[in-house]
């Protein structure tokens, strides 16, 4: 594949025709710019991007958003809906950590009002939530309330009393999504889920106390509650070892299925199966429990998140409000335009955010009228943003980037840094770093990222979301 | 010999595993992969029955290692050891010899079939690639 293969639809978009190669369904197109896109000539992802224009059943294009990055079967930065009727649904499609994604607590607070606390809240909040790969929570719940979780989601830890009301509000699919059911999660995927409930995990996860640098929409931020300085908390984590059994044990199902649907495709990794077959129906259900667990699990997290700032800061602390909950890897079920009807598709996004325009019923009233906040966060140390869904964004299914995407390996990165080094280049910076291992810090050092700057451009001038603010780290917490 | 070695991978983890026989190029994948866990361990030593049946070779390296990890994850243990009682390309029966763990330095979350390989050298050895996602 070569730079002459792609059309230029405008300046942020490249698309592949459907001529490229003869399984192709649809054309794929890429939101890039020139540059970012000869950049992805490194990596597979655009080869991963036609391959997945062959599923069957996709609808208009198979997309790649600007953070793309090569990824397991579909590309990092993919995003592919596909017909109820004749369209397959794949767990690559939705990658293994189901549900990874993104919770915004936000503060009545300005930067000068936190900034003398600023150390003992970063090592409280470190404190109450652990990362689970030591000691972990050290409570094991037992395989009924999984099940209610698997269902039920953050919606079933509110009502126990780990958060508001406001938390479901201000959340995707109001941390429950339908046809969840727990039946067709393996006993397997509940055991590893069993202990790691308001765990952070590893990697790229982390939780961080920004401020809000600048504003770049002031009617949006007003609706959504931001003002200039104020003390914000990200939280950054996923379904754990509980959604990667999902994906491993359905990948497994689906290659072994395939076969019987007549379904052949260039790499395992993309095993998928009709979305009305026996096996199709049962991985939705299955994804749907990991999403939901993922959603409780960042609902555990800012409840002890609450705990460590009333720790810090008293019983009467300004409360932290959820501005929005949003996933980064899942499949939903949505009504669409194609064509110029309005249909029911279902859409994978695998590291990629719906962003739904004003107006949307699925969006919470309060923010009907500007449009769904949508949450991407930076590399460690660099800024995070906030976006709001356009109209605009139609074409590709109200989807947007979710991030920087990785240019550097973690070993190449552990080599060409020590976490030492990036500890004292965040402190220059003033920004405070609380973790437990130095490699982890190394592996995730901003070096090895995509400038988070440029794959927000991209997707503010190609129409795919408006900025609305710039977060700003003042404190990073990778799990105790 | 050289038993496995850590391949340049983007963002997860890359092991290439050598062996004289299929059996040797499985436990040096698992000793790849457990080293790879960075675990901090206990004394106590652990032994832990596993059975596995898949449709091919890579099918059962990609099975056989899911099982390792889902045990050391739910029982908070690692394995740098087993011994085959039974070894086709499509079952494995035996034992995993390994110790508790205090707490793992790397999460790894799932076994892939991405750019998997396993094939037999000219000169009769095996060699095998996995990815990792962590």
């Amino acid at each position: 594949m070569e730079k002459k293969d792609f059309k230029k639809i405008n300046n942020y978009l490249w698309e592949i025709p459907k001529s490229f190669r003869a399984d192709m369904q649809v054309p794929a197109r890429a939101y890039v710019t020139e540059k970012m896109l000869e950049e992805s000539f490194k990596d597979r992802s655009l080869e991963q991007l036609v391959n997945v224009a062959a599923l069957p059943g996709i609808l208009k294009y198979s997309m790649a958003m600007p953070d793309m990055h090569e990824g397991y079967g579909f590309p990092i930065g993919g995003v592919a809906a596909m017909d109820m009727k004749e369209g397959v649904i794949s767990p690559g499609g939705v990658g293994y950590d189901i549900n990874c994604g993104m919770r915004l607590l936000k503060s009545d607070y300005s930067e000068k009002d936190i900034k003398p606390y600023l150390d003992k809240l970063a090592t409280e909040i470190q404190k109450e939530v652990p990362s689970g790969l030591g000691r972990g929570r050290q409570i094991k719940i037992s395989l009924e309330q999984i099940d209610r979780i698997l269902e039920n989601g953050a919606r079933y830890l509110v009502e126990k009393g780990y958060g508001e009301k406001e938390d479901i509000e201000n959340c995707e699919a109001g941390g429950r999504l339908e046809r969840a059911e727990a039946f067709a999660v393996s006993p397997r995927a509940k055991n590893r889920g069993r202990d790691q409930v308001g765990t952070l995990g590893s990697g790229n996860h982390f939780l961080e106390i920004q401020k809000v640098g600048e504003i770049f929409d002031e009617k949006v931020a007003e609706v959504f509650g931001l003002f200039k300085d104020q003390i914000v908390i990200m939280i950054h984590t996923g379904s754990r070892g509980l959604g990667h059994q999902i994906a491993t044990d359905y990948i497994r199902i689906m290659m072994q299925a395939m076969a019987k649907y007549r379904i052949r495709l260039p790499d395992r990794e993309l095993a998928a199966c009709p979305i009305n077959s026996p096996e199709g129906k049962k991985y939705f259900a299955a994804m749907a429990c990991g999403a939901n667990y993922a959603w409780a699990n960042r609902q555990m997290i800012a409840h002890y998140v609450r705990k460590a700032w009333k720790n810090v800061l008293g019983e009467k602390a300004s409360p932290l409000v959820t501005l929005y909950d949003v996933a980064h890897n899942i499949a939903k079920i949505e009504k669409h335009k194609v064509g110029d009807k309005e249909i029911e598709v279902c859409v994978h996004r695998k590291g990629a955010t719906r962003a739904f325009p004003p107006g949307h019923p699925e969006i919470p009233e309060k923010y009907r009228e500007v449009g769904q906040p949508v949450l991407i966060p930076g590399s460690m140390g660099t800024a995070s943003y906030i976006l709001v869904g356009t109209q605009e964004g139609q074409e590709a299914f109200f989807s947007t980037c979710h991030g920087s995407g990785r240019t550097m390996s973690r070993h190449q990165a552990v080599r060409t840094i020590s976490g030492q080094e990036v500890v004292n280049n965040l402190r220059e910076k003033g920004i405070l770093v609380k973790c437990r291992a130095m490699r982890g810090i190394a592996e995730e050092a901003p070096l090895a990222y995509k400038n988070i700057e440029d794959v927000i451009e991209v997707v503010h001038q190609a129409g795919l979301s408006k900025k609305v603010a710039k977060l700003l780290p003042l404190a990073v917490i990778k799990g105790e | 010999m050289k038993k496995f070695e850590i391949l340049e991978h983007k963002a997860d983890l890359k092991i290439r595993a050598f062996g004289k026989t299929k059996q040797e190029v499985f436990l040096n994948m698992l000793l790849g992969m457990s080293e790879s866990q960075r675990a901090e361990t206990l004394k106590q030593e652990i032994k832990r029955e596993i059975k596995i049946n898949s449709p091919d070779l890579p099918s059962l390296l990609v099975d056989f290692l899911n099982e390792v990890l889902y045990l050391s994850q739910v029982n908070k243990e690692v394995y740098k050891k087993v011994k085959f009682k039974e070894f086709t390309d499509n079952e494995i029966k035996g034992e995993l010899i390994g110790q508790k763990v205090k707490s793992f330095g790397e999460d790894i979350k799932a076994v892939t079939y991405h750019d998997l390989d396993i094939h037999q050298e000219n000169n009769g050895s095996w060699r095998a690639t996995v990815l990792f996602d962590v």
